[in-house]
């Protein structure tokens, strides 16, 4: 027998042991700090890198900007992407909802409103294509795969549609400026201040509120969630709106980031995104979800590729070192899954 | 042109030949006559005119125009096309799927066309449906991604890659020669197109040239704005001072000028790649980095047409002495800059 | 017997899950050419048995002798390579191949040793399909496209597609139609006249009286009688083997009298064909209303169409005389019905989170504003709730899939307690949970009983039923046949009642 019957306790009147004292506890999240040490690790080991083979270039105040802001705009996308994925879901459609997003926002029509047209624009069409992938999923019955792969044609067909295949240029000074090192507050450029807003807003989202909960529930276990009283359709159906929102936060920020709106833009962000939260230690199978790991996912990503671009490596060998560093997260994390 | 190369080879009298031609179909398209048209071939064979002659079908396929060359590759062949009133064109939907543009070819050669245009979604995958229309009678002008075999097409016409690359070395060259220890970087295009490599290659060699200048880095975005940005800025990261920058394709240029602008970087040349409108117009401004830009010109989608025309008619071209079209003419890469940017700018693409 | 061993011999085989002791040392012949059938009730241990026999589970510790020689059984393919092929009673085809894929499936007919012979394996089948007396199934068919009765035909021809010496069937006659039931015992019948053996695991004990040779009882997890006379062993003997204890449960005493309020939970004439006849009942508050019937009788149908988990066809439930939306778990939810399920890993866990989360989930609003969690007094209730349930560890914190079964099921009760439910809908409630454990989950729901809540109880152990509930309703198929106050029926009579319908003589 591996469960004796517990024998009464005498301490049941006794007081509430203080929950960071319980070893349980502690073996609940010494796990996930493992995680999140040996992601800080990765990125301690890169920066190091860095540090020795281009000292000058890498460890500097601009190249601290320039990372945090290449790391802003599929940062924003991954956030999103986390919460789907720990909902045991998939949102392949995310590179190309940016994509329609910014070309939908620079157009000429578009761009007579101005910044706020550009900005409305842009999440409007976001959280437009997360409603038809919400609706498609929680209430046609679609599988995620299948309906946000039929998205991603559908947005990049018309992005297409809608550019033509031009490079549609911003003319509108209020948004080129965004971009500029004079829009730095302290130091920090915009694009990085609203990845570090979205990051905060996801964390507590997901880790403080009902919203958070319902989504590890549904993920973890939707039978369960669905006979625990939760409406997760429903939730199904937020979940890919945020995820579309975060899109059109996103192609926003791409617009300011390269000053135009293009078809091709936001190529394979799905894919990255996917890989810096499987990374973080978001479960693909859902159920659990990291937001802080997701975002040194795509940390660690970027900075291999500022630290492979500083050496003037080429694209062969970063798409290759990438590769390995996706097997070798997902092997560690395996392990640890196994081990405890 | 003004940096002229030696030229060596026949392959090499082609491209002079071509360029002159091209040059007459450019000024044919956009303004007046050009002079070149009128002076008659040193014979007494039919040579292409504007004169209205036989009726000619021409098949068009080209893959999807998701970038801005190959939107001006479609404008070009439909504008030719619409100024000749014995010419049909039956333009395909484009498509980057391979199976499916065979299907569009097949359809075309059912449709009996006189003369097919093809460019291939990928040149090797599509040899086949060319071999196909070129043993049913149908002539196939074979335009820029070639073909495996020369049997699948009677002319192949084309940009010149590695030509590119070696005009636009030749260009920073010349402009740097004076300059000890000069410093040059190179923002590629798609590294996994055969294309990259070959317009790397000819920059590569035109340096050569030049024992001063030294290629610092090359870093390869992927002819989007996006990644042009995004590769830019790290380039401008590792190399705080350069002296000139090569970038293989306009439309990525807008990214990597954004990078630029954002660093707030002004102290080297930049040569640009294609001949994107917005590069013409940046280079007569003459206000930013942006100096020149080698072309890959759109161009050749009109002439083409031109050829497909004259095939139809079975007549030569203008200017040669021979009574048969070439079997391929390799386009000159042109360098623009400020002085010769004016004749050149109706050309640009958005 | 003939004086050579036997064909199987199974001794001392113990086999252990976390928190239950599955098989204690079960010992089991059987002869060549034999009907050697398998006995006991619901969680009596016949399950894990034959997949140890599959070799699908490997046993902790016992031997297995095959033919006088000892074997290990390390997987299915090394059972199936010895001869030994199981029909399990949910049918493990492959619904998208065809039934001759089906059939050869892992030894496919192959040309130059990887190109499948289709024909062959077709024309095999349909010679296999013949044998068995169906030789209208077309071998090339989708075996998704066949009825439940052809699909175990399939699944007979895939074990008699290998050189089988011994056959499993695990209740096979339960998704059958009388004349079906009738062309199984004649295949049966034809593999044992070819010296094939059979064990015969069924409910239905005169199907064992008109087949079997020889029985088996399993009990708790031990085999409490080898090798009876399946045609001369009385009923009443069989059902004192199935049902006698070794461990008496305790259970909580009942109220004295039942409780005259109001009906808290009112079932009216619901039904879903196929599923269950229409159904009335009521449950008042305090009180535990059992419904006992075997796997198959409808009984989980029931609890779930209660809880709008399934969509009733006809009838409706109201909780507290209003009626509850149909077929919306969220509605019953909301009126104050908690279920907890039969499944309880699948069905009411998040196996990955802590227990105060998995007993918060249902109750999140109560701790939140805006959707923003008050985490401490989410701690402290869901503290609350398990220390009122006794759970052990007492510490809310740690990740539930560490708890024993007991304790899984009390943070699921926990959960429905911190909800403030009025109705309480219990699933096979010690499924899965160790004997000694079982009694302290029934005090639990006594308690909860007292305290007003109205207890729908549903369990395939006979005992659980009669000791808990005040109230039984014995279901056969989908039907009650028989509604007593629980202390006016015994566990022969509820047995009697739930495998033949009516009393046995």
């Amino acid at each position: 027998m591996t469960q004796p019957v517990s024998p009464p306790r005498d301490d049941r009147t006794g007081k509430v042991p203080p929950a960071g004292q319980a070893p349980a506890w502690r073996a609940v999240w010494s796990r996930a700090d493992v995680r999140t040490l040996s992601l800080l690790g990765v990125l301690a080991v890169l920066v190091l890198i860095g540090g020795i083979t281009k000292p000058d270039q890498f460890l500097d105040t601009r190249n601290l900007q320039l990372v945090l802001t290449q790391a802003s705009v599929i940062g924003v996308v991954t956030v999103g992407m986390t919460f789907v994925i720990t909902s045991g879901g998939i949102d392949l459609s995310v590179g190309a909802i940016v994509a329609l997003a910014s070309v939908w926002a620079t157009t000429v029509a578009t761009q007579e409103y101005g910044f706020g047209g550009i900005l409305f624009t842009s999440i409007a069409v976001g959280v437009g294509c997360g409603l038809v992938n919400g609706v498609l999923i929680a209430y046609g019955g679609m599988v995620p795969f299948i309906a946000t792969l039929a998205m991603l044609a559908s947005a990049r067909g018309l992005a297409l549609q809608i550019t033509e295949g031009r490079t549609q240029v911003v003319t509108v000074p209020s948004v080129l400026d965004l971009g500029e090192r004079d829009a730095y507050v302290l130091g920090v450029p915009p694009l990085v201040l609203v990845f570090g807003v979205v990051t905060v807003i996801g964390w507590l989202l997901l880790n403080r509120t009902t919203f958070g909960r319902r989504t590890v529930a549904v993920g973890g276990n939707a039978e369960a969630a669905r006979l625990a009283g939760i409406d997760v359709r429903r939730q199904r159906l937020y979940l890919y709106l945020l995820s579309g929102l975060c899109c059109g936060i996103a192609a926003f920020l791409l617009i300011v980031l390269s000053g135009s709106g293009q078809n091709t833009n936001g190529n394979l962000y799905e894919l990255d995104a996917i890989a810096a939260a499987i990374i973080g230690g978001t479960l693909l199978t859902g159920g659990r979800g990291t937001i802080v790991g997701s975002v040194l996912g795509v940390l660690i990503f970027t900075t291999i590729t500022n630290i492979f671009a500083l050496n003037n490596l080429q694209s062969d060998v970063q798409q290759i070192a990438k590769g390995a560093i996706i097997v070798a997260a997902v092997l560690v994390q395996r392990r640890t899954a196994s081990t405890t | 042109m003004p940096e002229h190369m030696p030229f060596a080879s026949r392959r090499g009298l082609l491209f002079g030949a071509a360029a002159v031609s091209a040059g007459a179909f450019l000024t044919g398209c956009t303004s007046n006559e050009s002079s070149d048209k009128d002076e008659p071939a040193a014979n007494d064979q039919p040579a292409a005119d504007d004169k209205p002659g036989k009726p000619v079908t021409i098949g068009f396929a080209g893959p999807q125009a998701d970038h801005g060359w190959l939107n001006a590759i479609n404008d070009n062949a439909k504008k030719r096309a619409e100024k000749y009133s014995d010419v049909t064109l039956e333009i395909t939907e484009g498509s980057n799927d391979t199976a499916q543009q065979i299907g569009q070819i097949e359809t075309l050669i059912n449709k009996k066309v006189d003369v097919l245009v093809i460019l291939p979604a990928d040149g090797k995958a599509l040899t086949q449906v060319g071999l196909k229309a070129m043993r049913a009678g149908i002539p196939v002008i074979n335009l820029d991604r070639i073909f495996n075999s020369p049997q699948a097409y009677r002319c192949w016409i084309g940009g010149d890659n590695y030509g590119m690359g070696l005009n636009a070395g030749h260009y920073i060259g010349e402009k740097l020669k004076d300059k000890k220890n000069a410093r040059v970087i190179e923002l590629a295009g798609l590294d996994n197109l055969e294309l990259t490599k070959q317009r790397t290659q000819g920059f590569d060699d035109a340096l050569k040239n030049y024992p001063n200048i030294k290629k610092v880095a090359r870093q390869a975005a992927e002819f989007t704005v996006e990644s042009g940005q995004a590769k830019m800025a790290q380039l401008l990261q590792a190399q705080p001072e350069f002296d000139a920058l090569w970038n293989h394709d306009d439309d990525q240029g807008v990214g990597a000028l954004r990078a630029i602008e954002q660093a707030g970087r002004d102290d080297f040349l930049m040569v640009g790649g294609a001949g994107a409108l917005s590069a013409f117009q940046a280079i007569k401004a003459d206000n930013g980095v942006l100096k020149a830009t080698v072309l890959y010109p759109p161009t050749m989608a009109a002439s083409a047409i031109d050829l497909a025309r004259a095939l139809g008619q079975s007549k030569g071209v203008g200017g040669l002495a021979e009574y048969e079209i070439p079997a391929s003419i390799t386009l000159y890469s042109a360098v623009v800059d400020k002085t010769n940017v004016d004749q050149y700018m109706s050309t640009g693409f958005k | 017997m003939a004086p050579e061993p036997p064909l199987l011999s199974m001794s001392g085989i113990t086999k252990s899950f976390p928190g239950v002791r599955a098989l204690d040392g079960v010992d089991l012949d059987v002869q060549a050419g034999e009907v050697h059938c398998l006995l006991g009730q619901n969680g009596a241990g016949k399950s894990t048995l034959i997949k140890v026999l599959a070799g699908a589970h490997q046993p902790d510790t016992g031997t297995i002798r095959w033919r006088g020689e000892e074997v290990t059984l390390r997987s299915p393919i090394a059972a199936m390579r010895l001869g030994i092929a199981t029909i399990y009673q949910e049918l493990d085809l492959v619904e998208h191949m065809s039934v001759a894929e089906n059939v050869h499936l892992g030894h496919e007919p192959t040309a130059a040793g990887f190109v499948v012979r289709g024909r062959a394996a077709r024309e095999a089948t349909a010679g296999l399909l013949k044998r068995l007396g169906h030789p209208e199934i077309d071998p090339a068919r989708l075996v998704g496209e066949l009825s439940a009765a052809q699909q175990q035909i399939v699944s007979m021809a895939r074990a008699l597609s290998h050189d089988v010496r011994l056959i499993v069937m695990d209740e096979p006659s339960a998704a059958l139609d009388p004349d079906e039931v009738d062309n199984l015992f004649r295949i049966v019948g034809d593999l044992t006249a070819d010296g094939v053996a059979v064990v015969y695991i069924s409910h239905r004990l005169e199907e064992i009286r008109r087949i079997g040779d020889r029985v088996t009882v399993l009990k708790d997890g031990r085999a409490v009688a080898v090798g009876l006379p399946a045609k001369s062993t009385p009923t009443r003997e069989v059902v004192s083997l199935m049902t006698g204890r070794n461990v008496e449960y305790v259970f909580p005493e009942r109220p004295s009298s039942a409780p005259e309020t109001a009906p808290v939970l009112t079932v009216e004439k619901l039904s879903r064909q196929g599923e269950f006849e229409p159904l009335d009942l009521q449950v008042r508050a305090g009180e535990i209303v059992g419904l006992a019937g075997l796997v198959g009788s409808g009984r989980s149908e029931i609890l779930e169409t209660v809880y709008g988990a399934r969509r009733p066809d006809t009838g409706r439930v109201l909780v507290d005389g209003k009626p509850l939306k149909p077929g919306s778990v969220r509605a019953a939810v909301r009126a104050g019905v908690g279920l907890a399920p039969e499944e309880r890993k699948a069905q009411a866990l998040l196996m990955l989170e802590s227990v105060t989360r998995n007993v918060s989930v249902s109750s999140m609003s109560r701790f939140s504003r805006a959707g923003w969690i008050d985490r401490g007094a989410e701690l402290g209730a869901a503290r609350a709730a398990t220390r009122e349930l006794s759970l052990r560890p007492d510490n809310p914190d740690v990740p539930v899939r560490t708890l024993s079964g007991g304790n899984q099921q009390k943070a699921v009760l926990a959960r429905w307690l911190l909800r403030g439910c009025r109705v309480l809908l219990l699933d096979e409630p010690t499924r899965g949970v160790d004997v000694g454990a079982r009694a302290e989950l029934y005090a639990v729901v006594r308690r909860l009983a007292d305290e007003g809540l109205a207890v729908l109880l549903v369990s395939s152990e006979v005992p659980e039923v009669l000791g808990l509930a005040d109230r039984v309703l014995v279901l056969r198929e989908g039907r009650v046949v028989h509604t007593a106050p629980a202390r006016e029926l015994d566990e022969h009579r509820v047995l009697d009642l739930v495998m033949e319908g009516s009393p046995a003589s």
